[in-house]
């Protein structure tokens, strides 16, 4: 254990600072601005109006990306107790996987997310919040739900991602009341941070 | 369709679709699986696992039967998360769309070879953009495999090393959004052209090759990290595809032996022993000669071409991916899809995890799954 322990002092700090300023932030997905009458295969264009939570950032209409992250809904406070230490349980209710991956990418050391004292839970008995990912499916419905009932109480639900929120283009949402609605194909390890971090009120 | 046989039964078998097996060079509409059910001895207990659970990136489901220590028998269930995904009927660039998020962490290969089977169909002459094809998917491999052995470090309890992959990862996944527009390659492919630009990637590859043989360097001479992986989760069977065939000596590889996206003078690399350990040999070396592709693959500038896709045909595709070969078969019907068969990977390397685990001990289970390197998304899939 020691030739890690010296590997990783010799490495240095790798975990980027403030996270407005430095994190990286690729233009797919951002928020989309601009006008278009694009056929848009999820019906994330009507009427003129961009709908974010349909959007999977195909980049094949004429809006254009602005880069700005900000791509989620908060509905209420983080309950007080969760500001100390907020422990997610990650449910794949139908992904491609990379949901999957950018919710574990949180926590590599250039975005390092316990740092704001947010961690993963290894059961839903020991967590704050349920990050649901992906479109409905069959198999998962009664799942999702056992997991729900089994979190102790305050407990809240994210919806993580184009799937969850509208069935994006593979098929339908889920039917659920959430507290963070993060939009996204797969929405970015910056943008799920900074849901977070408001939500939180930081 | 130029390479492959509708209803022959040629060449190695490399995945299951429905009622198909497809092998190298053919497909045939039979199931020829044996499925033998596991006679559970009575001082054995089913022990279930999953389909959600701390350890599981996806949803999946295990039941392992023990007498206690050491797994006798494994049963998965990779159907919790089955999606139906509507592509019948659907044009090719909507159809691409659903294709890139079979497997999104596996996008490039499989648009890539959605794409080559599509232009298999439709006689579209496909040599200007391959090379940059291949420059994707190596970059792809590079990520896939660290994962790989990320969730070796992980099952290891090793966690300054797991952070180590993470952070190279993540340099990864910024290489390929600022290359490719996106982190997970959403909207790079189009027919006979790729939307990215490499001059960054060819910047950057070096330092990653540098990066991560430091952190492989370290691995080799940890004798614990060693210790867990060798004599574990063994596996030698013809029947397998991609890294797991290779480590057990199999030269199988769809870079030499499909002539859909074939690699000029690629030579395979292989291990003996079969085990968790060669695997992770494999994977890691693979890095090492995608790097390498990478680097020495020369690329022609070309523009957008404009394309007749109102046409009918069909064709097929296979791939080296980085779990090994991924084949797509399409029936194109002036210009929509009238009929769709793929073979994941994950399929076959599934069946050789539940071959590899029996023998081994509890604490052993996450070496031998995580080797295998399985994505259940695109295992989930049916096309409708
Ligand atoms: S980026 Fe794609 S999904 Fe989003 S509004 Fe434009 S066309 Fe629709
Ligand atoms: S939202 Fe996009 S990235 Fe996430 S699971 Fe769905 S298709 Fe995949």
């Amino acid at each position: 254990m020691t030739l890690w322990f010296l590997n990783g002092i010799k490495k240095g700090i790798k975990t980027e600072k403030n996270p407005d300023e430095s994190m990286f932030k690729p233009d797919y997905p951002s928020v989309l601005e601009g006008k278009s009458s694009y056929d848009c295969p999820t019906g994330a264009i009507s009427n003129g109006t961009w709908i974010k939570e349909k959007c999977i950032f195909c980049g094949r209409c004429d809006l254009r990306p602005t880069g700005n992250q900000n791509i989620y809904n908060i509905h209420g406070k983080m309950p007080e107790i969760f500001k100390r230490s907020f422990y997610l349980y990650p449910i794949d209710s139908g992904t491609c996987g990379a949901c999957n991956a950018e919710l574990k990418s949180i926590f590599s050391p250039q975005y390092d997310a316990n740092r704001f004292n947010i961690f993963e839970a290894e059961t839903p008995r020991h967590a704050d919040a349920l990050v649901i990912m992906g479109v409905y499916t069959n198999g998962m419905e009664k799942i999702i739900e056992e997991a729900y009932n089994a979190m102790p109480d305050p407990k809240i639900v994210i919806a993580m991602g184009a799937c969850t929120l509208s069935g994006g283009i593979i098929g339908s949402g889920i039917n659920k009341k959430f507290n963070v609605e993060i939009a996204g194909c797969p929405p970015t390890p910056y943008s799920i941070i900074s849901a977070i971090l408001r939500y939180r009120g930081d | 369709m130029k390479y492959y046989k509708n209803g022959i039964k040629s060449g190695r078998l490399i995945g299951k679709y429905k009622n198909y097996s497809i092998y190298s060079e053919g497909f045939i509409s039979v199931m020829d699986e044996e499925s033998r059910m596991y006679e559970k001895n009575p001082d054995e207990i089913n022990f279930a696992y999953g389909p959600s659970a701390g350890g599981l990136e996806e949803s999946i489901g295990f039941t392992l039967q023990t007498p206690g220590e050491i797994i006798k028998n494994v049963d998965v269930n990779p159907s919790y998360k089955m999606r139906d995904i509507k592509i019948i009927n659907d044009d090719i660039y909507t159809a691409l769309l659903k294709i890139e998020r079979v497997n999104g962490y596996h996008a490039a290969s499989n648009s890539v070879c959605f794409l080559l089977a599509v232009e298999d169909a439709l006689e579209i002459e496909n040599s200007d953009s391959n090379n940059e094809r291949i420059i994707e998917i190596e970059l792809e491999r590079i990520r896939s495999n660290l994962h790989v052995i990320k969730g070796l470090c992980e099952s290891a309890g090793f966690s300054v090393p797991e952070k180590q992959v993470s952070y190279i990862i993540e340099r990864v996944s910024r290489i390929i959004s600022v290359s490719f527009r996106h982190r997970f390659f959403f909207g790079a492919n189009l027919i006979n052209m790729v939307n990215g630009n490499i001059d960054y990637v060819l910047k950057e590859i070096g330092d990653i090759e540098k990066e991560f043989r430091l952190l492989y360097n370290d691995l080799l001479a940890s004798k614990i990290f060693m210790d867990r992986l060798q004599e574990n989760g063994i596996y030698k069977d013809v029947n397998s595809i991609g890294p797991a065939a290779r480590a057990a000596g199999l030269k199988y590889d769809a870079r030499i032996d499909s002539k859909s996206l074939l690699y000029d003078g690629y030579k395979i690399c292989t291990y003996s022993s079969g085990d968790v350990f060669a695997r992770f040999m494999v994977r890691s070396n693979e890095i090492f000669s995608a790097c390498d592709i990478i680097l020495n693959t020369g690329i022609k500038k070309h523009y957008m071409k404009k394309y007749d896709l109102n046409k009918s045909g069909e064709g097929a595709a296979r791939i080296e991916s980085p779990q090994g070969d991924i084949f797509y078969y399409v029936k194109i019907d002036h210009g929509r899809i009238s009929d769709i068969i793929m073979s994941s990977p994950s399929v076959l390397n599934l069946y050789a995890f539940k071959k590899a685990l029996p023998g081994n001990i509890f604490t052993d289970f996450f070496f031998v799954w995580e080797s295998f390197g399985i994505w259940v998304s695109e295992m989930g899939v049916n096309f409708i």
